[in-house]
């Protein structure tokens, strides 16, 4: 809508040479209709010296759309058959059809205005016929009621292009537009109009008042025409509003609430609109354009119900539906997750050792660790340990994890030297490693009766023993970690059980933050002194305890195993 | 890891790392390492400015030099931090890769 100010129009300033000729023949027709002193022959005796009138009068009363009892074949019948008051309204019509010239108002497709007064019209009548009151009246005042938009464009020809910003909105949105396009709305200008033409005062007061909130003070049958010129203006809106959705609702709302018509009656009329739109242009002489079916405007309604609830409804759809999933997925990970968690602990040795005992403690910040470690009894009297981590963290750690211990659990029953195991698992690692992923790892074995035994150290921390006077020997890497390269010696270096227990643990351990710093090598030490009174197993998680969190998980995956040859002794 | 660049200098693609290099920034370091060596360039890494190495941090190191090994360029490890190389130390990693002072004591390729 044009914003620029706009000198409203003035109801007292509109002179009668401002509006368009009244069509005066009809007119006085029209007064004839009305006066009682004039029986049908001398109506239809004034009628006939109408040509044009009388011709048109002839061809509505045979139309299909006014539909009369029998053919209508002079004035005189048509007369006797409408009565005078639809003969008033008829001729009221076709007068104010032709009131307001093609050219007389630039700009403005008058075509399709009277397509829409018609289809008013049609509202109105189809309307009244379902609550029993009179069609042609009905189609009278619907034809007529927003006349007085058209005498609005024809006082502001200069306006005239802003009839097709009118034309889509609602009956109401379109009323508000008028105010500002006109200083006053097209039912004002209409009374105005029917006042200075003399239109019957039945008439004049719908065209004036039909969007009048409240009619209290009018006739029960003008009222009832207000009320149906309202409804067939929303009826009729249906086909013209972009907002056809809401128009359709308010039409089922206004049917319902002012004519008890339900839903189901209110399409049905709707579709009868359309229906008999062509016959009744066909009765006014009036042209219309290809009319669209209801059920293409309801689907488009639908489809933009459809767009206008994506927004909102289906999205919170999608996303419940997406929540469920992520759900399900969470529900299958973690079932996979905690198989996977059961066979990694399956590869975590808890078994009776012969003269001696190696625990292992094992927390993982994930639920998969790509920590390990293992021991195993050999066939002569030896026994077998390891300890390893994986870089990295998660499922891809935990997978080469699974590979190193089964290497090293399989390999270790026929292989009985830690370097040349070390040498073995390297080059079966190595062969298939990806993205860089490496394994550091310890070694050991044993005579369970002298204690006397060699470790190898890939890579892995130090391991540590320590001695009857606390003093802690290091056994610190000698070669780099499996899966670097597939080359390369792995050195061992012997150790004696009987001089004190092992300790092999995993990075996580010595980098757990204690009272906010690292534990480091010296805290472990400094813990495994504190501790050592206590017996093995619980020496070890009274380690662990110290550095694990007392709630939630640990930073990294922390292991610690002991190896001890006296305390089961 | 806070910065990481790629230089081109005495015919190696350097590149440069710096601050933490673990689980969460080694992808980057993997990707500029790797893409190196994709363009068939002998590749340095810088450590001089690295505050902290994780095992991950390690393994994209590892992937560089198994790279350079199968495709015949050289890497190195140059100007390493005393953080970066007790890791490295620790895990007897120095003995595998070729760690050099600086760019100036590289051999010329």
């Amino acid at each position: 809508m044009n914003s620029e100010p706009v000198t409203a129009l003035q109801l007292e300033r509109i002179r009668p040479s401002d509006l368009p000729a009244p069509p005066r023949e009809a007119l006085q027709v029209v007064q004839a209709c009305s006066d009682p002193a004039i029986d049908n022959p001398q109506l239809a005796e004034l009628i006939e010296r109408l040509p044009k009138l009388s011709a048109e009068l002839l061809r509505l009363s045979n139309s299909s759309f006014f539909a009369l009892r029998s053919q209508v074949k002079s004035i005189a019948h048509a007369v006797s058959l409408l009565g005078h008051r639809n003969l008033r309204n008829l001729s009221l019509c076709l007068a104010m059809r032709d009131a307001v010239r093609e050219d007389a108002i630039p700009g403005l497709d008058l075509a399709a205005f009277w397509e829409d007064a018609l289809r008013r019209g049609v509202a109105a009548r189809l309307l009244a016929a379902e609550v029993g009151l009179d069609g042609d009246e009905a189609f009278t005042v619907g034809l007529l009621q927003d006349f007085g938009l058209l005498i609005g464009f024809y006082l502001r020809p200069d306006r005239s292009h802003e009839w097709a910003c009118l034309r889509p909105l609602d009956p109401d949105a379109r009323l508000q537009a008028e105010r500002t396009l006109f200083g006053m709305t097209h039912a004002q200008i209409g009374q105005e109009l029917a006042r200075q033409w003399a239109l019957p005062d039945d008439l004049a007061e719908v065209i004036g008042l039909h969007h009048a909130p409240v009619m209290t003070d009018l006739e029960p049958h003008v009222q009832s025409l207000c009320r149906l010129a309202q409804s067939a203006d929303w009826l009729a809106a249906v086909y013209t509003a972009d907002d056809s959705r809401g128009v359709i609702r308010r039409c089922r709302e206004l049917l319902l609430a002012g004519w008890g018509l339900d839903t189901a009656a209110t399409d049905a009329l709707l579709e009868r609109i359309n229906q008999v739109m062509a016959e009744a242009a066909q009765a006014m002489n009036l042209p219309i354009e290809h009319q669209t079916g209801l059920g293409e405007i309801m689907r488009a309604a639908n489809l933009r119900l459809a767009e206008d609830n994506l927004s909102f409804q289906e999205m919170t759809l999608e996303l419940e539906r997406a929540l469920d999933e992520r759900n399900r997925f969470a529900v299958e990970l973690e079932r996979e997750l905690t198989l996977a968690r059961e066979v990694q602990c399956s590869l975590m040795p808890r078994r009776e050792v012969p003269r001696g005992q190696v625990i292992g403690v094992n927390h993982s910040a994930r639920r998969l660790s790509g920590d390990f470690y293992d021991y195993f009894p050999t066939r002569n009297e030896q026994v077998y340990f390891a300890i390893a981590d994986v870089s990295g963290k998660g499922m891809n750690a935990a997978l080469l994890m699974a590979k190193a211990s089964s290497l090293f659990h399989c390999l270790g029953k026929v292989v009985l030297d830690p370097s040349v195991l070390l040498a073995t698992l390297n080059r079966e690692i190595a062969e298939s490693t990806i993205r860089g992923m490496f394994v550091t790892m310890i070694i050991g074995i044993y005579d369970v009766h002298s204690g006397q035994g060699k470790l190898a150290n890939a890579g892995h921390l130090p391991a540590l023993q320590a001695g009857p006077d606390g003093a802690l020997r290091e056994f610190p890497a000698q070669a780099p970690p499996l899966g670097v390269l597939p080359e390369g010696r792995f050195p061992a270096v012997e150790f004696d059980l009987t001089a004190g227990e092992l300790y092999l643990f995993t990075d996580g351990l010595i980098e757990a933050e204690v009272q906010g710093a690292p534990l480091e090598l010296e805290g472990l030490a400094a813990l495994i002194r504190r501790e050592r009174h206590l017996e093995l197993e619980q020496r070890l998680h009274r380690i662990m305890g110290a550095v694990i969190p007392a709630s939630g998980s640990p930073r990294d995956d922390l292991t610690l195993l002991a190896v001890d040859l006296t305390t089961s002794e | 890891m806070t910065h990481a660049e790629v230089n081109l200098d005495k015919g190696y693609a350097v590149v440069s790392l710096q601050g933490e290099i673990d689980l969460y920034s080694s992808p980057q370091a993997r990707e500029l390492i790797l893409g190196c060596l994709e363009e068939g360039k002998p590749t340095l890494v810088d450590l001089s400015a690295v505050s902290y190495i994780d095992s991950s941090g390690v393994a994209s190191l590892v992937e560089g030099l198994q790279k350079a090994r199968a495709n015949g360029l050289a890497f190195a490890l140059i100007g390493v931090s005393e953080a970066a190389m007790n890791v490295l130390r620790l895990a007897r990693l120095d003995t595998v890769f070729s760690i050099y002072s600086g760019i100036d004591a590289c051999p010329a390729v």
